[in-house]
């Protein structure tokens, strides 16, 4: 498949600290997923990648676009839908006249075009019945879904979702998701979450990230399969476990190195992502 | 029905050409005039009047603009234009009703019988702070979406400054109007209004949304401190008179060429690490 965001060597740093390390990628067209610690660089990436700041080193493309020259950023920005981790709305704005600015802000100035193409993103959001309500009315799970709606104009070629299901009950959490993978059909998605349950419903690919490097760069099989045979079942907690926690049956579940004759468990993709961050695997253990 | 949609507007209606605010005149009155619908099936071939009636249903679909957007639009700004203007976060009735109480205040203590100098004074402060407040990743809510946007951020910006620089001065003009011994002399602040603002938006990229008007404010309450130190008695503050207006356009003009030489700065945010 052809590869549509491609980066190398990006680089950024606030002060000492290095947000992005030297990060590489390359991105096809489905819903990739984006896991992390908190302070990992997850948002930083997407910010660059969505032109919001600049790297300080490091080049990518974008469906071609190189955001280096002023013509290249918009033609970038012409194709990217942005949701970031914490949408700002107007809230005496309704729905449909939100989604209406962001799309002047996409140069959609003909008035009865975009006004057919903010019903077809509400309609994509599953926004339609609620259009007209004030967005200070609406719940967290609906405004998740008008910044969606939003990002979704102009029929971007990449879309940039930041943590898009935090804060949503499971309900919310199921009819984003769906938009979601409807939006990655024909479409290159890059999904920052917490949540590997986002990433093992929704993506055929995933990255891990920590300390501004990516860690991990797979399908989400993959990331599973990094725990296979490292994951078992203790009666107490075990001390030579990298991490463990007690589950709802009073048992402690371990991943780690095993020891001798443990009773193995299958791993999940949640118990990957952990061995994967390993050093910062201190956090999780409970 | 006491009207009907002209013939020419049909027509325009038809090709998709007929601008608000006769579009919505339009759009309204074809839902519920049956003898305008039959003009209009008369009036154009099946394909346009196909895609005609699709307009009319996204049109009677869409929300109506609000009082203020049609308003901007009876004005003859373009109906886009007005609702970027809409999501300005300072042009709302709180900061027009917070520049009206200010104005009235310096213009009741002119009228008590002390100088002009506070108005003259307070004036120009006005649209520096409400150009300030229209745009920025501190005030505007949408700020990041905005800047990931083709439409360029400095034309945002420029159509904001516009904007509130136009509602500024319309509403300190008419409280100069209410000044006692209205002349020339009370619209001193003028120059001084531009010069300010101009020079609080070129240091933006250096200084911050936040930081360059607070220091160009600073900056203003010093100069005048010092002016007031050294006039006499009954004469006039430096920045107002025909030399110190002199100056205050001159900054004016050299601060829009350094804003326009910046204006690739405002492309992209100046927000932290995340």
């Amino acid at each position: 498949m052809t590869v549509t965001v491609s980066a190398s060597g990006l680089g950024l740093r606030y002060g000492s600290t290095h947000a992005l390390d030297e990060v590489s990628l390359r991105l096809r067209r489905g819903v990739t997923g984006l896991l992390g610690p908190n302070g990992a660089g997850k948002t930083t990436l997407l910010r660059v990648l969505a032109t919001a700041v600049p790297a300080d080193r490091g080049a990518f493309t974008v469906l071609g676009h190189d955001p280096a020259t002023a013509r290249g950023r918009q033609e970038l920005r012409r194709a990217l839908g942005y949701l970031p981790q914490t949408p700002g709305f107007h809230p005496d704005f309704t729905p449909f006249e939100f989604v209406d600015y962001v799309a002047i802000l996409k140069e959609l100035t003909d008035r009865a075009a975009r006004h057919q193409e903010v019903r077809r993103v509400l309609a994509e959001a599953d926004l339609a019945d609620v259009r007209g309500k004030r967005i200070r009315k609406l719940s967290g799970g609906m405004r998740q879904r008008v910044a969606l709606a939003a990002a979704l104009v102009g029929d971007p070629g990449f879309l940039v979702l930041d943590e898009p299901t935090v804060g949503l009950d499971p309900e919310q959490r199921m009819r984003f998701r769906e938009v979601i993978a409807r939006a990655g059909e024909d479409r290159t998605v890059l999904l920052s979450t917490h949540q590997t349950e986002d990433v093992a419903m929704l993506c055929h690919r995933v990255l891990v990230m920590a300390g501004g490097r990516i860690r991990f760069d797979g399908t989400p099989a993959e990331l599973t399969a990094r725990a296979a045979g490292r994951v078992w079942s203790s009666a107490g907690r075990d001390v030579g476990a990298k991490a463990g926690w007690r589950t709802g049956d009073g048992g402690f579940r371990n991943i780690g190195d095993p020891p001798e004759g443990a009773s193995l468990l299958a791993p999940t993709l949640e118990d990957g992502y952990l061995l994967t961050l390993d050093g910062d695997l201190a956090e999780v253990t409970a | 029905m006491t009207w009907h949609v002209a013939e020419d507007d049909l027509r325009a209606y038809l090709r998709g050409e007929l601008a608000p605010p006769l579009l919505w005149s339009a759009d309204t009155h074809l839902a519920a005039c049956a003898e305008c619908r039959a003009a209009l099936a008369a009036a154009g071939d099946p394909r346009a009047l196909d895609a005609a009636w699709e307009r009319l249903d996204a049109e009677l679909d869409a929300p109506r603009p609000r009082l203020f957007e049609r308003l901007l639009v009876r004005l003859g700004v373009a109906d886009h234009t007005a609702r970027l203007l809409a999501a300005t976060p300072v042009l709302r009735r709180s900061w027009l009703t917070a520049v009206t109480l200010v104005l009235l205040m310096s213009v009741l203590a002119a009228r008590a019988g002390h100088s002009t100098t506070l108005f003259l004074a307070v004036t120009p402060l006005l649209p520096l702070a409400g150009v300030a407040l229209s745009y920025g990743p501190a005030v505007d809510p949408t700020y990041e979406m905005a800047v990931v946007s083709p439409l360029h951020g400095f034309r945002l910006l420029m159509i904001r400054t516009v904007a509130v620089l136009a509602a500024g001065l319309a509403l300190s003009g008419l409280a100069g109007l209410a000044l006692p011994g209205f002349g020339l002399g009370a619209l001193g602040w003028l120059l001084p209004a531009l010069a300010l603002t101009g020079t609080g938006l070129a240091l933006t990229p250096r200084l911050g949304p936040v930081g360059a008007p607070c220091a160009v404010a600073g900056g203003w309450v010093a100069l005048l401190l010092a002016a007031a130190a050294r006039a006499g008695g009954g004469h006039p503050l430096a920045p107002f008179t025909a030399a110190g207006q002199g100056v205050a356009a001159g900054v004016a003009a050299l601060a829009a060429g350094l804003l326009f030489l910046a204006r690739d700065r405002f492309d992209q945010s100046r927000g932290g690490a995340r």
